[in-house]
């Protein structure tokens, strides 16, 4: 077989070097009755040629979504990536490796790290970047469990604005630690600050604000990270949409202590849910508690600048048990992929494209309300997603925009039901539209 | 392997802390042997004067790039007195683990602990390659 | 090397932006100043010939699989094959958004349908929930699955046994899941001490998790012993399957009475390693353990002839991330196991066998094995008798990288009595005999060497982009951002 390149006659010979007649002596530790004696019940192995086409043919069971523009975010957005980052990440020094356990052989892996950490530093205007775990959900999970450790508390306050997946990880990842968890309830499509203020106190470990919101709405996280200061509990701020960062004052600077930020928009494309990559970016104090694997600059033998795998003593081959976290193999190419995305967005690029987002999403919300068919119903500053009620019936809706080879919004009442959704969607907008297709869009909405 | 240093009048424990004592205040810090097998010490956390402790609690954990270990106390007592200069410059354990890298002075409450440990020729046994 | 940011000229750009910016939209009508940032983030102004220069140089100071034998044990490190990486590039697969409706993504849900059954019949397992994004990932939510089953029926266990040879993660997930781990020490032939595990399991202990073959590269003799002795109890056995490269076509750990097992496909079966991940470490359970699972999996109405995300129910442990799993993994496992079929998967164990325990016969007189046993498909050497001439497993691991290969996995597993200064070399069924022989020959080499030149070693390695790091200095000075490196020169 093509990937087995030892011939019947080497593995013979070697059989005679290890001094057994037979492969099975090797397998004599096996107890008879666990051994399996039958062929795997498998298909029979396919020609490369045969499998292509049966994949493909799965394949085309799909929509031809690359044809399809979504008009839904909810997680996972579709941004343009430049031809440049798919090349170089098809470098197989990138892809075929191992964790850089061993600095001499993987510079190129961990310098990547070290300049991704660099620049999610600038963008959260946050000291310390941890720059994977594998996804925003994981990451509010695994930041939620640092706050305990922080805090030694036992409360959290979780917003109900947090995307739903989150919301159940991060219940998934405290269930074993007895905390309470109490939801903050939202209103007018962002978390009711007064009732925050009524659930915060002194055993509150911390405060975890999706920002911006599920509904795209942006939260006031400097006012609630002063509430929370006060009872000295933590404010998390979780991003899913890392391109508002491009316009957007960063978390740094409202107060915030721990951000939990989705990298997806820099540079993934959406791939049916994963895998994606996150980032958790906190103070310099708080570095003995972070989780997971991050870069550092050192010095070699020469007195040459190289980067490390540094702070290893947090993780779980050191520490076991009393480890930060159990994360071993993150999602470190994904960490390359954002990195090549941003040197080649640099500073202009984020925020032009950050900029188009929020423009363009407006522009479609205004001229949705313009037409007899939408209603705004809530009333928040949003950066490219918002909600909006469609006075026809939904399904129509999205008979309508697949016709034209449109990803539908999101029926909100998936995730929240209730009445008051019942026709309400969420209309995500990027970059990757232009005007004619928005205006379409409307035209056929209307 | 060089052979560790021990120093005569103290006492040992198990876990490689050695405490001296003076009436009834014991200073505790950890072995040459301790030290060596963790490399440089770059972490040495926290520890509260004030603290009560029964023996075998952990008064700190130190940390090195490649390893991380606890630091127990060998008998029961209140921290007293806590050594702030190996929190802020840990590399002072590896070069003087029985002088300056003391890492608290407690008051005993229950002096007949002093017989569960070792004396330095036990600890040297012990510890012997 | 210089970093990106080194390289950055104001002015220069690698973006390109549409001709319409929608001027006629003044954000400022919509955001006010509490939201918006009044300075853009400073990244870099580099251009696209600079980003694709950089890159380049960047990979070339890397070692992958591509480049020669990566013998890193329990690792897996095997060919990644170029057709797999064209499959999960699909377009239909790629641009595919995870909350389209059923109807749009049958495709998709076929794929995984489809892996879960193989997988099942690989493993002799149930059912699998593909949503772990990682073996660690994998064991918490393995974990979590045991700690749920236990709270549903009623019965309180708070500690789970973990053999001292176990990895890392295995202790880590299961404190994460909230239990008490209790070491359960190894015998003199390396594997599970029965009696130790007769001694610990009782009724307060959820069970035990397992590696077979263990970290050492030991197939477990007593497996039949340790399932009675956890299952007599009321507990579960957890299989930890980084090791399944030992086993294809030849043991299933559903059939030696394993209740939960990951695998990792990014070791087994082939999916790239990528640095460090993404893989995905999916569970597998057996039917009792179903209810626990992860929410949603894949199933099939036989009614309608579709395929649908199914919720798994009140007693799910909830979620362990967003949407349904790291798809374009599952797509590279579901083609390589068709492209293998089931003799080519039972040539992979017997291959990486044969050359794990070529490589112990031809390297045991020159380095002692920890276990000096046939192995399966990993075998574990030590440095422990060049101590004499001053000279550590490290170091012999540095003068590998002379000589062009990345060094096996040192100092783990560390276990007493044996298993210190290890050496663990898993060489998979991708390399070769001559790859092989080349390597024999140079740790023979590099045997020689520690006796009558131990300063090349020492001062290994030479020919490598850097030397020797100074990783203490790493955590004095910490320097984890351009500007700490920045600050830093201030002072």
């Amino acid at each position: 077989m093509r990937y087995i390149p030892s011939t019947k006659e080497q593995q013979r010979e070697m059989l005679k070097e290890i001094g057994v007649s037979s492969f099975e002596e090797l397998l004599k530790n096996i107890p008879e009755k666990v051994k399996l004696k039958r062929k795997l019940n498998i298909p029979p192995a396919l020609s490369e040629l045969e499998l292509e086409e049966k994949i493909v043919k799965i394949a085309q069971k799909n929509s031809n979504f690359y044809e399809m523009k979504p008009l839904l975010g909810a997680g996972a957005y579709r941004h343009f990536i430049p031809e440049a980052q798919k090349s170089l990440l098809q470098r197989e020094e990138f892809w075929t490796c191992y964790t850089p356990y061993q600095p001499e052989l993987s510079q190129g892996t961990l310098q990547s790290m070290f300049e991704f950490q660099s620049y999610i530093s600038r963008l959260t205007k946050m000291d310390i970047v941890i720059p994977s775990i594998f996804d925003g959900a994981s990451a509010a999970g695994e930041a939620a469990l640092m706050s305990l450790r922080l805090t030694h508390k036992n409360k959290i306050i979780v917003s109900t604005l947090i995307h739903p997946h989150y919301r159940e990880t991060i219940r998934t990842y405290l269930a074993p630690h007895h905390i309470e968890i109490i939801e903050l309830p939202y209103y007018d499509g962002l978390v009711q600050y007064d009732q925050l203020e009524q659930l915060l106190d002194e055993d509150t470990a911390a405060v975890l604000i999706q920002s911006p919101n599920f509904f795209g709405g942006i939260e006031d996280l400097t006012a609630i990270s002063e509430l929370a200061h006060q009872k000295k509990a933590l404010l998390i701020d979780i991003i899913v949409e890392s391109m508002s960062m491009g316009i957007l004052k960063s978390p740094g600077d409202l107060g915030v202590d721990i951000v939990a930020g989705s990298a997806q928009s820099f540079g993934m494309d959406l791939n049916f849910g994963g895998p994606y990559n996150a980032f958790l970016a906190t103070k310099k104090q708080f570095v003995r508690q972070i989780p997971g694997r991050i870069a550092g600059e050192t010095k070699d033998k020469e007195g040459k600048r190289a980067f490390v795998m540094t702070f290893r003593a947090r993780e779980q081959d050191i520490r076991r048990e009393k480890a930060t976290s159990n994360m071993c193999t993150n999602h470190n190419l994904n960490v390359i992929a954002s990195n090549i995305y941003l040197s080649l967005m640099g500073t202009e690029g984020i925020y032009q494209y950050s900029l188009l987002n929020a423009k363009m999403a407006h522009y479609l919300e205004s001229q949705l309300l313009k037409t007899e068919n939408f209603e705004k119903i809530l009333n928040y500053p949003y950066f490219n997603e918002f909600l909006i009620k469609y006075k026809g019936n939904i399904e129509d809706l999205n008979q309508i925009l697949l016709k034209s080879h449109f990803l539908p919004p999101l029926s909100v009442q998936s995730f929240y039901p209730g009445n008051h959704f019942e026709q309400t969607v969420l209309f995500a907008v990027t970059e990757i539209f232009n005007r004619d297709e928005l205006n379409r869009i409307v035209d056929i909405l209307s | 392997m060089m052979s560790n240093k021990i120093i005569e009048e103290l006492y040992y424990s198990k876990n490689d802390e050695w405490i001296k004592v003076e009436n009834d205040i014991g200073t505790i810090g950890i072995t040459d042997y301790a030290q060596d097998q963790l490399g440089d010490i770059v972490y040495v956390e926290e520890i509260k004067k004030g603290t009560n402790l029964n023996k075998g609690d952990v008064i700190s954990t130190v940390e090195s790039v490649k390893a991380v270990s606890d630091v127990y106390s060998p008998i029961s007592g209140e921290i007293i007195e806590v050594n702030q200069a190996i929190i802020e410059d840990p590399s002072i354990i590896n070069k003087d683990p029985f002088g300056k890298g003391w890492f608290a002075k407690i008051k005993m409450d229950q002096p007949e602990e002093l017989d569960e440990l070792m004396s330095a020729s036990e600890y040297s046994e012990y510890r012997k390659e | 090397m210089k970093l990106i940011f080194e390289k950055s000229i104001p002015g220069r750009d690698a973006y390109s932006l549409p001709t319409d910016l929608f001027q006629d939209i003044k954000i400022e009508d919509y955001l006010s100043e509490k939201h918006l940032d009044k300075d853009k983030k400073q990244l870099t102004e580099v251009s696209e010939v600079d980003v694709i220069r950089h890159f380049t140089k960047l990979s070339k100071f890397n070692y992958g699989v591509d480049d020669g034998l990566y013998p890193l044990g329990s690792c897996t490190m095997k060919y990644n094959p170029r057709i797999n990486e064209k499959m999960a590039t699909l377009s239909q697969f790629v641009y595919a958004h995870p909350l389209s409706s059923a109807e749009m993504i049958q495709g998709s849900l076929e794929i995984m349908y489809q892996l879960n059954l193989l997988l099942c019949e690989i493993t002799a397992m149930n059912q699998y929930t593909m949503a772990p994004a990682s073996g660690a990932h994998g064991e918490l939510t393995g974990n979590l699955i045991m700690r749920q089953y236990f709270i549903d029926h009623g019965e309180k266990r708070t500690k789970m046994l973990i053999p001292d040879s176990a990895h890392g993660t295995n202790p880590a997930s299961a404190a994460m899941a909230g239990f008490e781990v209790i070491e359960i020490k190894s015998n003199e032939n390396g594997t599970v001490d029965l009696n130790s595990l007769k001694n610990a399991m009782d009724e307060q202990t959820v069970g035990l998790m397992l590696t077979n073959p263990n970290t050492v590269g030991l197939y477990d003799e007593g497996i039949e012993d340790i399932e009675k002795i956890v299952h007599k109890k009321g507990g579960l056995l957890y299989y930890d399957g980084a090791n399944l490269n030992a086993s294809l076509g030849i043991i299933r750990p559903g059939d030696a009475g394993f209740d939960v097992v990951h695998l990792n496909l990014h070791k087994t079966f082939s999916t790239p390693h990528g640095g460090g991940g993404p893989g995905a470490g999916v569970i597998g359970v057996k039917d009792r353990l179903i209810p626990y699972l992860p929410t949603p999996i894949v199933d099939f109405d036989s009614n309608e002839k579709k395929y649908f995300l199914k919720d798994t129910g009140k007693k799910s442990i909830g979620m362990v991330r967003s949407f349904w799993g790291n798809f374009s993994v599952l797509v590279k496992t579901f083609t390589w196991i068709l492209s293998l079929g089931p003799e080519n998967l039972y040539q992979c164990s017997r291959t990486s066998i044969i050359n794990a325990n070529y490589i112990l016969a031809k390297l045991k007189k020159y380095y002692k094995p920890a276990y000096d046993q046939y192995c399966g498909h990993e075998c574990t050497l030590t440095g422990r008798e060049y101590k004499k001439y001053g000279i550590k497993t490290l170091n012999i691991a540095k003068r590998l990288m002379d000589y062009g290969i990345h060094p096996p996995t040192i100092y783990f597993p560390h276990f007493e009595p044996y298993a210190e200064e290890t050496i663990m070399i898993e060489p998979p069924e991708s390399d070769s005999k001559e790859v092989l022989d080349e390597f024999i020959n140079i740790m023979i080499k590099i045997s020689d060497e520690a006796k009558t030149n131990p300063e090349v070693l020492l001062s290994a390695p030479h020919v490598t982009p850097i030397g020797k790091t100074d990783d203490v200095l790493a955590v004095k000075k910490p320097i984890l951002t351009y500007d700490d490196e920045l600050n830093s020169k201030d002072q």
